[in-house]
């Protein structure tokens, strides 16, 4: 029997306590996860999908889980490993700061009065259009991560966090100000 | 702006994002992905009991040395598809904790796996259908007409399927690999 069917299998079999632990991950940090699918996706309706994906995923792991690490890094390696299937599946494009489409506007809509909403969704887009080592850094970093924790995550060295962090804010911040 | 000030500002502009959407039916697809991988592997011990199975019965109902050797032949087959299967996944199942990093570089062995076993599933079926052919020759004398227009378009579907999958393989490998440069390189 192949290793991954063996831990689904076995996923399965201890359902009631998994859907306990996955439901109260699920609450603490669903948000936080569906920012993450929304950075990854292009569209409302594959964030929802790789969401869900992620939460099987994390369901089928949970067995696995020995607390070798946080729950929350857990969760996110998780995450951004069912993300990167993903982008497998999809051969989706890495998204990069030459994207052509324009920031939505940066001046607030009077009438509307939705400055503050204006603003988190251009950042929002302009994270998106960022290539990708750059965005899960910045992201992560969003999430109120700290450089050893997305460093284990990832599989890089804090320093290379602290790098790709500064490149991240740099980049960021050009593709924010170009539209002031 | 100060740093830390604007990471803040980009921090509560960043988290003041919708709420996580309902999931619904997520019990029944992990039900129904546990049932299809019980059923896959259930599919590949079923194929080798029936096929094996059914040439143990010929050779003892029929005890000759050509039934005998098909028997032999059959279970030698079935093992090196079973070892080269087991081998082939052996470092390949999915660490879910590991690293991102980590499990692209699963997901790469993964892949190359996938393209050697096309290469290795061609090879086995091609040696698979000389023994068997040879094997009704020696037994009847011919084959019918019937017989290799049915293998004919077996081995065309199969040819056609396999050359497809390997294109798909292949594609996620670049992918995949690329994805790996563009991490790596930043």
């Amino acid at each position: 029997m192949n290793l991954s069917t063996a831990a689904s299998l076995e996923a399965a079999d201890a359902e009631p306590a998994i859907e306990q632990q996955l439901n109260r991950l699920l609450a603490e940090n669903g948000p936080a996860l569906l920012r993450l699918a929304a950075s990854y996706t292009n569209t409302l309706s594959d964030r929802d999908d790789l969401f869900q994906d992620i939460a099987i995923a994390l369901w089928k792991a949970l067995p696995r889980f020995r607390g070798e690490c946080s729950e929350r890094t857990f969760l996110f390696r998780v995450a951004h490993n069912r993300s990167i299937d993903y982008l497998r599946r999809r051969r989706a494009l890495t998204t990069s700061i030459e994207a052509d489409a324009p920031l939505p506007d940066a001046r607030p809509n009077p009438e509307a009065g939705l400055a503050q909403e204006q603003q988190g969704e251009r950042l929002r887009q302009a994270i998106h259009r960022l290539p990708l080592p750059y965005r899960q850094v910045i992201t992560l970093t969003l999430e109120e991560m700290s450089y050893t924790e997305i460093a284990a995550i990832l599989g890089v060295t804090e320093t290379n966090v602290g790098v790709r962090l500064n490149r991240a804010r740099q980049l960021l911040r050009q593709l924010l100000e170009n539209r002031k | 702006m100060k740093l830390d000030a604007e990471l803040e500002l980009w921090r509560d502009q960043w988290q003041a994002s919708p709420e996580a959407p309902e999931l619904t039916g997520l019990r029944k697809r992990v039900a129904r992905e546990s049932l299809y991988m019980r059923m896959m592997l259930t599919a590949d011990i079923l194929v080798t009991l029936v096929i094996g199975g059914a040439t143990i019965a010929l050779a003892l109902r029929s005890p000759r040395p050509a039934t005998a050797i098909l028997a032999a032949a059959t279970w030698l087959f079935i093992a090196t598809a079973w070892i080269f299967g087991l081998s082939n996944r052996k470092n390949a199942w999915s660490p879910s904790a590991s690293t991102t990093s980590a499990f692209l570089d699963l997901s790469i062995r993964r892949s190359r796996g996938n393209l050697r076993a096309v290469k290795f599933g061609a090879l086995l079926y091609a040696i698979e259908m000389a023994f068997c052919l040879s094997w009704l020759i020696h037994e009847s004398g011919h084959l019918s007409k019937t017989l290799i227009i049915v293998v004919t378009v077996i081995t065309l579907i199969l040819a056609a399927a396999l050359i497809i999958y390997r294109k798909r393989k292949r594609t996620d490998l670049n992918y995949l690999l690329q994805l790996q440069q563009d991490l790596t390189a930043a």
